[in-house]
């Protein structure tokens, strides 16, 4: 309805605009002759006429449904004499309905301005992304190439000191590497269009349970994970929100002796549901929480648990392009929850 | 005889790409062009390659961001080309990106291999490329033989 609202209201030719005058008051006024037949008078007709007329073809339009109206309506219907206060009537609600669509048109003017330049800003981000993923990965390729190469070549002649700076050149490298990469995943989130359908959660956790485990052989770690509802979402986004929570709930209970991991929701109102994910793991701080959901933002030496610190940032990307929320508690040493909130159905 | 075109702009990839496929003594198979015109040249047997011995390659392993003729054209010329159409074109690059990869398929090319940032995968991939379409694979009519 809205949409359709908007193009119809869209510039036109003048001619479709007065015709649009022309033809409403036309209506009108066949419309009220019907129902003069039954001896009544009705003037709210040429009202809607005008109304449409300005609403629909501007102030121009609206003038001159205001003029035939005016003309027909004295014509058919009313004695001269009686005649001045329809016309005050008329012209009140003509500038009432004009003034409105003045502003509703800026208001819409200004809004496909600021449209089309985040549009325009869009596109260079994009290609901007484009080649950071072209120009950006084949210097940093080539590097880990011709070390690893030199690694191979010089083995043998070079000392445990000088082999060492090697592995650190090729350590950075890949790091640099995996950076690239995660930034261009974390860009391409915002970028990709969400294909939002109804999502059968408790299917997605299996799948990004199975996904995280390939990482945990050898390790205690039990899962509590409870039914989960149908939410309304995009898939593969959703999912991949997961397989980063989960992971994380992995990576940072890796000190424990016996992991313990849950899944679960609770229902909100208005048709929302918060899931989250518990740990029992290392935690954190929560003076830091602002730093928790940051790009390459990592609370943690690299030493001690891996990773590029862009995990969290692409939760919090998914979950605000599905029009939720994402927050966190958590206690050093005690472990840490993710919360995020979903809508059900479609109505957001 | 060389029955592999290597269309690559970058001389270290094309140096690290020699490497990989020196491991498994294919890297004298190879013909290296460093664009997309120069591709083209060796496919007609015209300008520098004039004299060549007629026969398609048995592979052919193509960059797409290549100067003057870029790697979308060369594909779209090879396809659209009765002499050439049946070489199977594997593109080779840097791209992870998606629409690259459907113009690729769009265009009909064989494989898309976006290039490993580790050296052992990246070897590993060309290895496994050579021998596929070098070895294994039975070329198409007209292709050079060994």
């Amino acid at each position: 309805m809205a949409a359709s609202d908007l193009y119809l209201q869209k510039a036109r030719p003048v001619i479709l605009r007065y015709g649009l005058a022309v033809f409403s008051v036309c209506l009108a006024l066949g419309g009220a002759l019907l129902i003069e037949r039954f001896h009544l008078r009705n003037m709210t007709l040429f009202l809607c006429a005008i109304a449409t007329a300005a609403w629909y073809g501007g102030a121009g339009a609206a003038l001159l449904a205001l003029l035939l109206s005016c003309i027909s309506f004295a014509y058919f219907f009313i004695e001269p004499r009686s005649a001045l206060p329809y016309f005050i009537l008329f012209v009140l609600f003509t500038a009432l309905i004009t003034g409105f669509s003045t502003v509703r048109r800026r208001i819409q003017g200004e809004l496909l301005q600021s449209r089309v330049e985040l549009e325009a800003l869009n596109k260079e981000l994009e290609a901007f992304a484009y080649s950071v993923s072209h120009d950006l990965r084949a210097p940093v390729r080539h590097m880990v190439a011709f070390t690893e190469l030199l690694q191979r070549s010089s083995a043998s002649l070079l000392d445990d000191k000088s082999r060492r700076y090697v592995l650190m050149i090729l350590e950075s490298a890949k790091r640099m590497g995996n950076l690239i990469d995660d930034l261009l995943a974390f860009s391409k989130i915002s970028r990709a269009e969400t294909q939002k359908t109804l999502v059968n959660l408790d299917q997605l956790v299996k799948e990004a349970v199975s996904e995280v485990q390939l990482e945990t052989s050898g390790r205690d770690i039990v899962w509590r994970i409870d039914p989960l509802p149908v939410c309304y979402g995009d898939r593969s986004m959703l999912r991949l929100a997961l397989v980063n929570l989960i992971s994380n709930a992995v990576k940072f209970t890796g000190t424990r002796v016996q992991a313990v991991i849950e899944i679960g929701f609770t229902d909100q109102k208005q048709g929302q549901v918060v899931f989250f994910v518990r740990d029992n793991g290392v935690g954190f701080d929560m003076k830091y929480l602002n730093k928790l959901f940051g790009v390459f933002q990592r609370l943690h030496p690299r030493e001690e648990f891996e990773g590029t610190g862009i995990g969290l940032a692409t939760v919090q990307r998914i979950v605000h392009r599905h029009g939720g929320t994402v927050w966190a508690e958590g206690e050093v040493d005690k472990g840490a929850s993710f919360y995020f909130s979903l809508s059900k159905s479609q109505g957001d | 005889m060389e029955r592999i075109l290597m269309v690559e702009d970058d001389a270290k990839d094309v140096e690290l790409t020699l490497a990989a496929l020196d491991e498994y003594n294919l890297a004298n198979e190879v013909v290296v062009t460093r664009d997309g015109e120069k591709a083209l040249d060796y496919l007609y047997c015209r300008g520098n390659f004039t004299g060549r011995p007629k026969g398609n390659p048995a592979l052919l392993l193509l960059d797409l961001k290549l100067p003057k003729v870029d790697g979308f054209e060369v594909l779209r010329q090879i396809r659209s080309d009765d002499q050439l159409r049946m070489i199977p074109v594997v593109v080779l690059t840097s791209s992870h990106e998606e629409r690259d990869m459907v113009a690729s398929y769009k265009l009909g090319v064989n494989a898309y291999v976006v290039k490993p940032v580790d050296f052992h995968e990246f070897v590993n991939a060309i290895r496994q490329l050579g021998m596929f379409w070098a070895v294994i694979n039975e070329p198409p009519p007209g292709s050079v033989k060994k």
